[in-house]
């Protein structure tokens, strides 16, 4: 299918007539009521411990109550509780009831568009109430009243349009393969080949577009791994970039759509694994969305990321790497998605600890890590860099301070983004990149 | 019988009983039958999900990991509150045999384990509300129902230690009004104030906890189950 002949679901659904504000919240609201289970749950039993204040970035960066965990999920608990609950009919406000009010829903794009849905929250609640899905639920709602904010909204109609969240056409990609070969090759004096759209191969390698256009020191370690292996592998040149904002402004038809395409791709090329790169909510959403929870039925193929493959490869000694080449300290930090959401914490440190000469773990870390403060797509975002900066990102900056790391690696294109612009704001030499950019310069070829 | 006890000794038990049975499972069944799709989603083995939900649910190791102080004063909380709940079962039973193997005469184990539980739940309680009032994070989300809640259980708590602390009570003579209770005859209600007290508000509690965020106790192998799914 050609770029031009794909559907532009986006623009279609902001160009309708706005839906009446108030009937469309409290619907979505009430719905809630027929699940899912978890969600019913989390609107009937927070206890208001407070815990969650305690581990939020947000929070951390700024203790307000408009930044408190439990009062954001409240926004939505609350109008729950006033219409679908028997004290909060009869008796209101008195048990955290309260309705929702035309204009309400300024607030609430401000609101939910400042949690990073990190869910470390989730991991210190000691009822395992997982905000992010509120925050999720809030998002979807502010979606189909059409103010989902403009730069999220045109990332993925980018997506949707183009195949990847760059908007790089065919021949522009082809174009950065073919001069990431000539890279590698003036690098290390090997021919590697990026092999394009081969049917049949082995594997399908799905980055981050980001790690071909921006940063593509991964890609190319990837390369130099599999010329090494002698295993059959291919990118696809329309299907290149795992991203999906679906996910995160709660727009389940077009996160769908979006994921179609790929595993049509990765059908139509015949391929025995479809190989997720370091990108954390693409590695969730083809795993335990489309994999485990059948959105095609059984696959065809494998799902598989490249931090657990390339951890195997070093166990077992099929590649090796000169630490040598990478002396200066170096930390990881944990993206939510990677660690968190799909327990992949050991994997990127068996490679780390292999590739450079001083690791250094921030604390804390794995499933327990801040998120970067970029999480959720506001890493995208602009008009909320001030904010990314001061507040969601504040401890995140601390915690890279404390481990006196020159290089902080990390397996996500938007934490790459924040932590970049982190260093950036607080005037701090620390480079940023991805855990195979160390791969790349270590590799024995 | 005095108005009072009628009420409170004989009306109000079965309405109490009928709302909170049926509440309860009305709760429990709805749960249990929602559909539960992977958007939350926390991957651990399933053996290693079904250990995790019973840790949570009796160390509470995640709070552990957060917040020392309300882990000690909330797992105490609850600790005590278990062993009050196990010790009121003697009001319509009695364990000869355990206290024959524990080689202990009933009274005494009620009287120190009883009493000293009943003072420390007490002092938990107010720790609890005192946070509560304190902590600007806490205080900042509460609503008048949190504060509802805790000081119920403060008043079902000091009415309780008021049975046993504050002057003689006949406790063969309650075991007799639950006995009846039980037994669906007409009960003699024992008149002593703070029993009347304490029965009344314990079933205040027993009405409204199938409505409030008492049901945590329930929701929360629900929720940990969500997050850790496998």
């Amino acid at each position: 299918m050609e770029a031009s002949d794909r559907p532009h679901v986006v623009p279609e659904i902001t160009e309708k007539p706005k839906p009446p504000e108030r009937e469309t919240v409290v619907k979505a609201i009430e719905a809630i009521e027929n699940g899912p289970a978890s969600l019913r749950v989390y609107m009937e039993i927070c206890a208001k411990c407070g815990t969650c204040a305690d581990q939020c970035p947000t929070y951390y960066g700024s203790p307000e109550k408009s930044r408190n965990p439990a009062a954001r999920s409240d926004l939505v608990r609350s109008i729950y509780r006033r219409h679908k609950t028997l004290g909060g009919k009869l008796l209101g406000d008195l048990t955290g009831a309260h309705d929702y009010s035309e204009g309400d829903i300024e607030n609430w794009v401000q609101s939910f568009y400042e949690c990073t849905a990190c869910r470390r929250c989730a991991t210190f609640c000691p009822f395992g109430i997982d905000n992010s899905v509120i925050t999720r639920k809030g998002r979807a709602i502010i979606h189909s009243l059409g103010l989902t904010p403009q730069r999220l909204l045109d990332i993925t109609e980018i997506s949707l349009t183009t195949g990847n969240t760059d908007g790089c056409g065919k021949e522009g990609f082809e174009e950065a393969i073919r001069f990431l070969e000539e890279e590698i090759e003036d690098e290390c004096g090997v021919r590697v080949s990026i092999p394009l759209d081969v049917e049949g191969a082995e594997y399908l390698y799905v980055p981050p577009s980001g790690d071909v256009l921006v940063n593509p020191e991964a890609t190319m370690a990837v390369a130099k791994i599999f010329h090494k292996l002698g295993i059959s592998w291919t990118m696809s040149s329309s299907y290149f970039d795992g991203a999906n904002y679906g996910l995160f402004t709660g727009d389940d038809a077009a996160m769908k759509e979006e994921n179609k395409h790929y595993y049509e791709e990765a059908k139509r090329l015949r391929v025995k694994n479809m190989m997720c790169g370091e990108c954390g909510h693409a590695y969730r959403i083809f795993k335990f969305m489309m994999e485990k929870g059948k959105w095609w039925g059984e696959l065809p193929f494998n799902v598989t990321n490249v931090l657990p493959f390339t951890a195997k490869l070093i166990d077992e000694g099929r590649i090796t790497l000169d630490k040598s080449k990478n002396p200066e300290p170096v930390t990881y930090h944990d993206p939510c998605n990677f660690g968190r959401s799909c327990n992949i914490v050991d994997e990127p440190r068996t490679i780390l600890q292999a590739a450079c000469e001083d690791y250094r773990e921030m604390t804390p870390s794995g499933t327990d890590n801040w998120c970067c403060g970029g999480g959720g797509g506001l890493a995208a975002m602009d008009d909320l860099r001030e904010f990314r900066m001061t507040v969601s990102g504040k401890k995140k900056m601390e915690q890279i301070r404390d481990t006196g790391a020159e290089f902080v690696t990390t397996a996500c294109a938007n934490c790459k983004r924040q932590i970049t612009q982190l260093m950036e704001y607080y005037g701090m030499d620390v480079r940023v990149g991805g855990v195979h950019d160390l791969v790349f310069t270590s590799i024995v070829m | 019988m005095s108005a009072t006890a009628i009420i409170v000794g004989v009306i109000l038990p079965p309405v109490t009983f009928v709302v909170f049975v049926a509440a309860m499972l009305s709760r429990f069944w709805t749960w249990k039958k929602l559909p539960q799709p992977g958007m939350t989603l926390f991957p651990t083995s399933p053996k290693g999900k079904t250990a995790g939900v019973l840790k949570e649910t009796l160390l509470f190791p995640s709070l552990f990991k957060s917040d020392r102080f309300l882990w000690a004063i909330s797992w105490l909380f609850h600790a005590m509150l278990v062993l009050i709940i196990i010790g009121h079962f003697r009001v319509v039973t009695d364990f000869p045999w355990l206290w024959g193997a524990l080689n202990i005469d009933a009274d005494t184990m009620s009287t120190v384990v009883g009493g000293a539980a009943g003072v420390m739940i007490l002092l938990m309680l107010v720790l609890l509300i005192g946070r509560r009032f304190v902590t600007t994070r806490v205080r900042e989300i509460s609503s008048p129902g949190d504060y509802f809640a805790v000081f119920l259980l403060l008043a079902i708590v000091i009415t309780g230690n008021g049975m046993r602390l504050a002057g003689h009570f006949d406790l063969a003579a309650s075991r007799q009004y639950f006995a009846s209770l039980v037994m669906l005859q007409w009960p003699m209600v024992p008149e002593n104030g703070w029993f009347l007290a304490h029965l009344f508000l314990a079933q205040v509690l027993l009405i409204y906890m199938p409505f409030s965020k008492i049901m945590h106790f329930g929701g929360v192998f629900f929720t940990q189950a969500a997050i850790k799914r496998s």
